[in-house]
């Protein structure tokens, strides 16, 4: 069977490369599809290890810089995890401006993948005509500020405004300087929050009339896909039915509210106040409570000699490269012994359920621009899914931000803003929050006012942990091999004249004008020197946002190709 | 100065090639911070690469570049083979390790860099990672986690090492990388300090000639952990008197804000950062700057018994508060 590689891929965090074994299908029009695929990221710095003996508090500090693109979630996990290990309740003022630090932070996250991530291939799909689409093919200078570009250029501006607000109360971003342990040493001051709001309502905007629009024109123009892949692969195949998951969904929660913070938040089986909640989601069963003691990671194709199953309190790490089958420097975490998806759709499906309503009141004008809806397409999760709860979020975080900055202003200045604890002798304690990529959780415990163990439960060892105890593939391995994933001959051009006519052309002409390899864009040559388009596989990787930084490492055992020189004393993957 | 002015007048467009080896790709989202001229205007107006999307983008940069697999890999190859008009800028985000421990494009990332050092006009550690090692390289550092500088001298490119421009600071800044870029694009080298660092950015001690908050420091006012927000952070760990860099002048984010602002400075643009004097973060300096590389001609003796002093009133104006208020609670 031909198989081909794309090594390395743009537009993520880090380092990912896939390779993928394709197969002609006479059912679907004779085309090729993807029976089997493997991913592996290849960057190991060792945070687990320099934490170990450090001042229990510089962690906040040195987990922001696991990731750059999500520092503000590492630095929210690690302050939970000390607060709990201190045994310090945040005051209300405290909790209030972390999460107008998250939620602003979320602002900018999301946007900036759909944009400038994954948008220039969603730009393709849907079209000339739709708006303002994603891809800015127009170039230069002033090309870029109108017509089809110019949501692009906005969303470059947008998330620089709303990192503004991340700075405001978090000394700078990326790296914020704020968060502490019972609370933040920022001042929660009324100029702040002015100064937030008068930022924050441009963002608020560009969220509500122009992202929200773009996404019903992405879903408006999933139509027209399905009537092309239904003249070519004689079956209607939209985005909802590529990048299909297995339907169970994992979520921390986050963003509480300042009451009930004890009994609601503390106590992670409920979280049922906080903006986004906590739980699990079934496609068959729907919502059940977190149960954080049923968080388990699996070793046995992962370069560790420790049992299987064991929690992270427990978790070890006695790295053997040698350890027969392993394949994978990533333990695969489990749910209740089951494979979890984490990220935007677990969000929204364990807060909404599969029927979105998210309100578009302006935050200041108070007018109402209409609920944005949406009912879930493909419950078992797809492509779509995940691109439009991004969107959900965004504008549920961006109303949220407003929230928050409004309850502070009752606080008036001058309120406290921490509950100091001194460092404990011996403590742990844990903090589950969401990454945008998903569920997070840090696992610390002190001994002798040191770091005696860190650990990091990372979206991306969830999303793209390898094959269980029970050789169940994780969420991203099986995405790309569900069947679906679809490898045209025909290139991106040619894809795009297919789908509107002419457009292939304005698409060729604006990819060449600088230079004429860019006609070849996601094509790859298999083995049997036959170009591919790679486009479909690479939607899919991208739309779980693949943070690499953050922990990746997958090959299926059958290609166990990759070498990775290792020294001792090696315990983790991050 | 119109930067934007600048680059237009240069004409002699600069071709980039922006690598990232073991990083968190911060230092990438935080040169889309840069404000003026911001990043859209950057990419159009100043970087003209060899890739037509969707901006006029560098040649190579993996976060916002169009292109991946075997069509990426082919334009760092076209980078490095470029002999063609403009100047050729490798910037490099992330730490160096040993081999085995970053992979990229099928090859370890160190025969990247070895070859784009060799066929770069400048070359840029653009953040503390690829300038000093960073927090990778902090104690327990396992993959061997180094600086640009110490790797090509590793590999025997000690002519390589010394044409680095480190821009540390984590992550680093938009304007140190923009700025950097004009100067170089006008065919002026930035004037180093002994790090390499242009003394630009890194020239101006941040506690002594910079600081809002040394006012505070030099009466005797300390922002304390649960008292006061009040005052000089020194008291909460604050490193600004052993670091060099413009935070409090420049500030991050539009101007908006730096790290004292809202906590603490933790010395990030420094080599020996995060160990060393620099750690534990939230405890206070053990000495006061008098070991600090502080020019004896501005600093003398004098100042630092006088600071001493200060602080020594100021504990027991402190110790005479508290206990004036428990009385008052009485």
């Amino acid at each position: 069977m031909p198989t081909f590689k794309v090594d390395p891929m743009s537009r993520i965090e880090g380092h990912l490369n896939i390779t993928c074994e394709i197969e002609k299908k006479p059912e679907l029009g004779n085309e090729y599809f993807v029976t089997e695929s493997r991913a592996s990221a290849t960057m190991f710095r060792g945070f687990e290890i320099f934490l170990n003996g450090r001042d229990p508090r510089d962690a906040i500090l040195i987990t922001q810089r696991i990731c750059g693109v999500c520092p503000n979630p590492h630095a929210m996990a690690s302050t939970l995890a000390l607060d709990d290990a201190f045994d310090a309740i945040p005051p209300p003022a405290a909790i209030l401006i972390r999460n107008i630090v998250d939620s602003t932070y979320y602002l900018y996250d999301h946007l900036i993948h759909f944009y400038l991530l994954i948008g220039p291939e969603l730009g393709v799909l849907m079209g000339p005509d739709r708006g303002a689409p994603i891809i800015p093919p127009v170039l230069g200078n002033e090309g870029i500020k109108q017509g089809i570009g110019s949501h692009y250029y906005e969303c470059a501006r947008v998330q620089r405004k709303v990192n503004e607000v991340v700075a405001l109360w978090g000394g700078k971003f990326p790296h914020i300087a704020s968060y502490y342990p019972g609370g933040v040493l920022v001042e929660p001051t009324l100029e702040r929050v002015a100064d937030s709001i008068a930022t924050l309502i441009y963002a608020w905007e560009f969220i509500a009339l122009t992202h929200i629009e773009d996404i019903k024109n992405l879903i408006e123009a999933n139509e027209r896909l399905k009537e092309v892949t239904e003249a070519v692969l004689g079956a209607r195949v939209g985005l909802e039915d590529i990048g299909v998951g297995n339907g169970n969904f994992l979520c921390f929660g986050m963003l509480p509210q300042p009451w009930n913070y004890e009994s609601d938040w503390l106590d992670t089986s409920r979280r049922v106040n906080s903006i986004i909640k906590a739980g699990t989601w079934k496609a068959d069963i729907g919502k059940r409570p977190l149960d954080e003691n049923k968080i388990t990671e699996d070793v046995k194709y992962s370069f560790y000699d420790v049992p299987d199953g064991l929690h992270p309190w427990d978790g070890q790490t006695i790295p053997n490269r040698q350890k027969p089958d392993a394949y994978s420097w990533t333990k695969a975490p489990r749910y209740d012994d089951e494979v979890y998806e984490v990220g935007p759709l677990a969000r929204m499906l364990i807060t909404q359920g599969l029927e979105w309503r998210v309100p578009r009141i302006h935050p200041v004008t108070g007018e109402d621009y209409g609920d944005f809806v949406y009912t879930v397409k493909n419950p078992k999760g797809s492509v779509l899914d995940r691109v439009v709860a991004r969107a959900a979020t965004v504008m549920i975080c961006a109303n949220a931000a407003f929230d928050f900055l409004k309850e502070l202003i009752h606080m008036g200045n001058g309120v406290s803003n921490i509950n100091l604890k001194p460092v404990p002798k011996e403590a742990q304690g844990r903090g589950l929050w969401e990454a945008p990529r998903g569920a997070l959780s840090h696992w610390i415990k002190i001994r002798d006012y040191k770091i005696a163990h860190y650990q990091a439960v990372v979206p991306g060892t969830w999303n793209w942990s390898p094959r269980d105890s029970k050789d169940r593939p994780g969420p991203g391995e099986a995405a790309i091999q569900c069947g679906t994933t679809w490898i045209p001959t025909l290139n991106v051009p040619q894809i795009a004249n297919a789908l509107y006519p002419g457009w292939g052309d304005t698409v060729a002409d604006a990819l060449t004008k600088l230079n004429p390899k860019f006609a070849n864009l996601n094509m790859e040559k298999t083995e049997a020197e036959e170009y591919i388009n790679a486009t479909i596989p690479l939607l899919i990787v991208r739309s779980f946002d693949p943070c690499l930084a953050c922990g990746v490492h997958l090959i299926t055992p059958k290609h166990r190709t990759h070498v990775f020189e290792v020294s001792h004393g090696l315990s983790s993957f991050i | 100065m119109d930067i934007i002015k600048v680059f237009a007048e240069a004409k002699d467009y600069v071709h980039i090639n922006w690598l990232l080896a073991g990083g968190c790709t911060g230092c990438s989202v935080s040169f889309a911070q840069t404000v003026e001229p911001d990043i859209i205007r950057v990419l159009t107006s100043i970087i003209a690469g060899n890739s037509g999307l969707p901006i006029t983008l560098p040649d190579w940069w993996y976060v916002v570049h169009p292109a991946s697999g075997s069509l990426g890999t082919e334009l760092i190859e076209d980078w490095i083979k470029h002999s063609g008009p403009g100047k050729k800028i490798f910037i490099l985000e992330g730490v160096m390790q040993q081999e085995g421990f970053c992979d990229f494009g099928g090859r370890d990332i160190r025969e990247w860099v070895k070859e784009s050092a060799e066929a770069a006009d400048h070359l840029i550690a653009f953040g503390s990672c690829s300038a000093f090692g960073g927090i990778p390289h902090a104690k327990g550092n396992v993959t061997g986690a180094m600086s640009l500088q110490n790797f090509l001298r590793e590999v025997d490119m000690s002519d390589e090492a010394e044409r680095v421009i480190n821009l540390p600071r984590c992550p680093g800044h938009p304007d140190s990388l923009v700025q950097t870029l004009v100067s170089l694009i006008q065919g002026v080298e930035p004037e180093l300090d002994g790090y390499n660092r242009p003394l630009a950015f890194y020239g101006r001690h941040i506690h002594n000639e910079q600081c809002p908050y040394r006012p505070f420091y030099d009466r005797g006012i300390f922002a304390n952990f649960g008292q006061s927000v009040q005052g000089c952070r020194f008291r909460l760990g604050c490193k600004g008197p052993i670091t060099w860099a413009d935070c409090p002048t420049r500030k991050w984010n539009k101007g908006r804000a730096f790290c004292i602002d809202t906590g603490i400075c933790i010395g990030c643009s420094e080599p020996a950062w995060p160990d060393g004097e620099f750690s534990p973060f939230y405890v206070e300096l053990s000495s006061l700057p008098t070991v600090l590389s502080i020019p004896a001609e501005t600093w003398g003796t004098a100042f630092v018994g006088a600071a001493g002093a200060t602080i020594a009133i100021h504990a027991i104006h402190k110790a005479l508060t508290k206990k004036k208020k428990e009385e008052g609670k009485e």
